[in-house]
């Protein structure tokens, strides 16, 4: 093993060597020569400012390239679908938008026109808004747990991976038919009644929704508790202790050392839940858009653009469904960034 | 108080808080609860896949089997082919997970460490891109990949294992959103005097990013990579409309297995002796313990990089 590294660092030391000689003896005369020294010297000249944006830009240039080629299109089309009068595959020439953008044709229709299904976009803005906070206050609740000194540390962490697991690619739709995700009928029907008897109706309502989500909560944290439990790694204990030793109690360490930590993972993870639930669930928007998608859950499949309101207007819903994602992850942000400010 | 009391007090409580009996009682009560739900189908499906064709039928036995078999596994390792499509889905999973890997932590370093106009107009597009539902982009996207180019070279995605590569290596892999945040939110919280301090030294732009700002992002490296593989590996749908039969996954044999299972249900002919005793509940489940298992093993072994506070910033007072 040390006759290897010895060799490696003689080979690395001859490659150094070597390349100082060509430099000294071919490389700088000839940059002289094209001028290439005098481009370094004004490349040198060029403020930090830009320069840094530069090396910026290089780094995404990935992700623009792929912004380009892939992004764009994808949005382009995906509005296109939306703005449509009707989206429909033809055989021999693919799928075809007929109508012009400007006409509004299917927000028209869900708003105006044929306002049948406003009631279920609110339901869905009520449900999507109600998990969203009890799954990442749950995941950051297990996460810390999960990061105590506890005996078979491994052996839970290694279990609280499973909902990670069983809740990607469709492997969830094995479980689902079984109700493995949902609280067995009755143990929900004696919380109800426990419920309705010291609480005001309104507020049980409340606490019975997240009691009977309680299963699927605990089932959708799993991604988020391993981002939560990442974060935690980066706290240096020393700084616990320091805070110990200046009287600080738990409570006070998780408001003022562990929380501020963890609060930019807080967006990710709000994100990452809005996401993953407005899509997974069958929340009541999705139960009409599916109607028009086929089994893997795209707006296709042999359907005729006849059967119920057709893929544009379930295009127009699914954007619908974006706007949700997009009010219930501003909301939250700006809840916990205005709490955050307040521990500054 | 007397000071019996004071001392059954801080048993119960703890000296901190989280070091008392009363703490580790409630601790340990709410793991072990948890760990059931999680576990519950796991242990439902284990007990069935042991079980022989007479057990399952017989609705009076729920969880132990009158006789061990191991028959339903044999069935399920040659329905799945097993150790080809073991190689299948490790391919599947692996290699487009280094390629989402190392972009993602480019583009997030990029965001993090370096100030360029349009920046929050590039975090905006990531977001918008990461939220349309994906009922949208599913057909858009398989049309685009059939005749994708970039800078006038055809990509030929359809059909190869670059269907998954490419968009990975671009930030446009599968939730790839998600790990470009991450790396940019571990990047960003390393303290700006280290990389000044690199940088003083002599260290350009590449070194710095390799040597200081990777190890400390260590975290973020295991649970990306983490996500990328499971996500991967469990794809089934992308995965059938990107490589037709030219790869068949552990997951996407289960899946297979399952729909033909179902069909012959449907058409009734599941009442054949040929036919239940290889399409039944207790090999199909036996088949997607086989699958999830290496995914098990690998987080056992992984999860030993979490290991609280492994790095020091190496800042006095940071």
């Amino acid at each position: 093993m040390k006759k290897l590294r010895q060799f490696f660092e003689n080979g690395w030391e001859k490659l150094r060597q070597s390349h100082r000689k060509f430099q000294e003896k071919i490389w700088f005369p000839f940059e002289k020569k094209v001028g290439l020294r005098w481009l370094k010297d004004k490349l040198r000249q060029i403020p930090n400012k830009i320069k840094h944006a530069i090396y910026g830009i290089l780094f995404i240039s990935p992700w623009l390239i792929g912004l380009g080629v892939l992004g764009v299109p994808l949005l382009v089309r995906s509005i296109r679908m939306a703005l449509s009068d009707k989206y429909y595959f033809i055989t021999g020439q693919g799928w075809r938008i007929i109508g012009e953008w400007y006409h509004f044709t299917q927000f028209k229709r869900i708003f105006s026109d044929e306002p049948w299904h406003l009631e279920q976009i609110l339901a869905t803005l009520q449900d999507i808004a109600l998990v969203i906070p009890l799954v990442v206050v749950f995941a950051l609740i297990l996460a810390m747990m999960l990061n105590q000194k506890i005996k078979g540390r491994a052996i839970f962490r290694t279990i609280f991976f499973i909902p990670v697991i069983l809740l990607s690619g469709n492997m969830v739709s094995n479980f689902q038919s079984g109700g493995l995700l949902t609280v067995p009928a009755i143990l929900s029907g004696q919380i109800s009644g426990v419920m309705t008897e010291f609480f005001p109706e309104v507020f049980s309502e409340v606490i019975l929704l997240a009691f009977g989500k309680i299963v699927l909560i605990l089932w959708l944290s799993g991604v988020q508790i391993l981002i939560f439990l990442a974060g935690l790694q980066k706290l240096d204990p020393a700084l616990y202790e320091a805070a110990e030793i200046d009287g600080a109690s738990m409570w006070e360490m998780f408001w003022k050392i562990t929380l501020p930590a963890l609060m930019p993972l807080m967006y990710i993870n709000i994100i990452y839940t809005t996401v993953i639930y407005a899509n997974l669930s069958n929340n009541p928007l999705n139960v009409i858009i599916n109607v028009t998608s086929d089994e893997w859950g795209s707006l296709g499949g042999t359907l005729t653009d006849e059967v119920n309101y057709g893929r544009a207007y379930s295009a127009a819903l699914s954007w619908v469904l974006f706007a949700i994602e997009l009010v219930v992850i501003g909301g939250y942000s700006l809840i916990v960034k205005l709490a955050s400010k307040r521990y500054e | 108080m007397t000071s019996r009391q004071i001392m059954i007090k801080k048993k119960l409580i703890g000296r901190k808080g989280n070091d008392g009996l009363l703490f580790k009682l409630v601790l340990y009560v709410l793991l072990i609860g948890i760990s059931f739900i999680f576990l519950y189908p796991l242990l439902s499906m284990l007990s069935m896949s042991f079980m022989s064709l007479e057990d399952l039928i017989d609705s009076s036995i729920a969880w132990i089997p009158r006789t061990l078999t191991g028959e339903n596994y044999a069935i399920g390792f040659n329905q799945l082919n097993f150790v080809m499509a073991l190689w299948t889905s490790i391919k599947i999973a692996f290699l487009p997970t280094l390629a989402s890997l190392v972009s993602s932590a480019l583009i997030g370093y990029g965001l993090a460490k370096y100030h360029f106009p349009g920046k929050r107009i590039v975090l905006g597009l990531m977001l918008v891109l990461f939220l349309v539902p994906t009922v949208l982009t599913y057909i858009p996207t398989t049309v685009m990949y059939q005749s994708l180019t970039i800078f006038g070279i055809p990509l030929n995605l359809m059909g190869s294992l670059r269907a998954f590569i490419i968009p990975a290596m671009a930030g446009f892999g599968i939730r790839q959103t998600v790990f470009i945040l991450i790396f940019y939110q571990f990047f960003r919280i390393i303290p700006q005097e280290l990389f000044e301090a690199a940088e003083v030294d002599g260290s350009g732009v590449i070194r710095t990013f390799l040597s200081i700002a990777i190890p400390l992002a260590m975290p973020a490296f295991l649970i990306c990579g983490l996500f990328a593989f499971v996500w991967y590996w469990n794809e089934t749908s992308l995965a059938r409309a990107y490589f037709g039969n030219n790869y068949t996954s552990l997951l996407m044999g289960l899946e297979g297995y399952i729909n033909t299972y179902r069909s012959l249900y449907s058409q009734g002919q599941l009442t054949m002796e040929s036919a239940s005793s290889i399409y039944n509940l207790g090999v199909q489940y036996a088949m997607t313990l086989m699958s999830i298992i290496p995914l098990l093993i690998i987080y056992l072994v992984v999860q030993k990089g979490f290991v609280a506070g492994i790095d020091k910033s190496g800042i006095a007072g940071q």
